[in-house]
């Protein structure tokens, strides 16, 4: 299970790759999908421990959106531990909660990520029209994943094909 | 969130925050990570080197002292020695002098005698120490003189020390008179700087102020040394005077004597 879901996250990684790449519409690059993961781990699972995946999931954003590695490794262990925090007072598990965990990850990645590199002198501007475009992309896109979660698309396939066979 | 779990965090945080910072170049070369470390460590170097100029100037300053203080004793002792050597040369001077006043009143003896410097005294015992240049055996009685009269005899002699018994010893006696040899007596010591002379009969000529010198009947001293100046005359139902007089010789303050060893009592015969 663990290796699909590194195949998975890697998978993200790619698409988030692809979505930057010259040719694609430019508000896609606000868009975070690996935030998916973070935000399904802090709103299913339930025994918790420290991200270290959620560590090497900043790692790897470094190592293919960063100009440093390290910052993103702190942003996004920043970002999961809110995300469990806030996990641990909210009840709500609807597609609403997920949107809404996606926006607020986004948030606690983006700014934790440019006070990570503000020291290193690599800051760069950031405006809060951008900020609220990651967390409205990011967060719809959580949003989107966690109501095909809520639809259940798996158990209507199998009633589907029940229903074929008769 | 335990503890355990916050600084977990928090140590994962830096270790991160210093891989980047390894990995961004500074202006002035190397990576924003070794800015910092220098940053960080600048202070401490320049309070350290700091605080080692202190140390090394303190240390040449306390050196530098010791060594000022030690060059000030030695300067204090060198003008102590100055002020030794100048006392004794002033001394030394007082001394010659004295001698030179030897050739006037014992300028008959001045070819056989011998200079000696007087280093101990006692006057209340009646006692002197003299030393004398180079070795010499003094005979037992030999007189000794200073440039203002006589001083005594030697008791003991041994190589340069000779010890004198003073005329103011209490043991002590002198045959004297005047100048004119109308009046003899015996001047006695009595432990004090005053002399009694004895045996001066009643109708002496002799009056307060005179001089008093040695007769040369005592078989020790040679005549016509001055010993002392009368100071007291009274009568009495005893046959002769009481007679009181002060040794010529200012036996406080005399530095050098004379002996006398070549005077020999039976060359004094022919004297008058």
């Amino acid at each position: 299970m663990r290796f699909k879901i590194a195949i998975f996250a890697a998978v993200t990684l790619v698409l988030q790759r692809v979505l930057g790449m010259p040719g694609m519409p430019a508000w896609l690059s606000h868009l975070i999908l690996p935030m998916i993961w973070i935000v399904a781990a802090s709103l299913i699972r339930k025994e918790r421990h420290w991200p270290y995946e959620a560590l090497l999931l900043g790692l790897a954003w470094d190592l293919l959106f960063g100009p440093v590695v390290g910052p993103g490794g702190i942003a996004w262990t920043a970002a999961c531990l809110s995300l469990y925090g806030l996990a641990s007072v909210v009840a709500d598990r609807s597609p609403r909660a997920w949107a809404a965990f996606g926006a607020v990850g986004t948030v606690i990645v983006v700014l934790v990520q440019r006070l990570a590199v503000m020291p290193l002198g690599l800051a760069s501007s950031l405006t809060f029209s951008q900020l609220a475009w990651s967390a409205i992309l990011t967060g719809l896109w959580c949003g989107f994943v966690g109501t095909i979660l809520a639809l259940d698309l798996g158990k209507h396939l199998r009633a589907y094909q029940v229903r074929k066979l008769r | 969130m335990s503890r355990t779990y916050a600084l977990r965090t928090i140590l994962v945080w830096a270790l991160l925050e210093l891989l980047a910072a390894l990995q961004v170049p500074a202006g002035g070369g190397g990576t924003v990570l070794f800015s910092w470390l220098r940053t960080l460590i600048e202070p401490v170097a320049i309070v350290a080197q700091g605080t080692v100029d202190l140390a090394v100037d303190l240390g040449l300053g306390a050196r530098g002292l010791q060594r000022a203080m030690a060059e000030n004793r030695e300067t204090r002792i060198a003008l102590e020695t100055l002020r030794a050597r100048q006392l004794l040369l002033q001394a030394d001077l007082a001394a010659l002098r004295e001698i030179g006043d030897f050739a006037g009143p014992h300028g008959e003896f001045d070819a056989g005698a011998l200079v000696g410097r007087c280093t101990y005294r006692d006057l209340v015992v009646g006692t002197m120490e003299v030393r004398t240049a180079r070795s010499y055996h003094l005979a037992h009685d030999t007189p000794v003189v200073s440039a203002d009269g006589l001083v005594g005899r030697v008791m003991r002699s041994e190589g340069r020390r000779h010890w004198l018994q003073l005329l103011t010893h209490a043991a002590a006696a002198v045959a004297v008179q005047t100048d004119d040899s109308l009046v003899h007596g015996l001047a006695l010591g009595t432990g004090s700087n005053a002399l009694t002379i004895a045996y001066v009969p009643r109708q002496a000529a002799l009056e307060r102020g005179a001089l008093l010198v040695t007769s040369g009947g005592d078989g020790i001293y040679p005549p016509g040394i001055p010993v002392a100046r009368v100071t007291r005359i009274r009568e009495s139902d005893e046959p002769f005077l009481e007679v009181t007089a002060f040794s010529a010789a200012d036996l406080h303050a005399a530095r050098m004597v004379l002996f006398l060893p070549e005077w020999a009592p039976a060359a004094s015969r022919g004297l008058p």
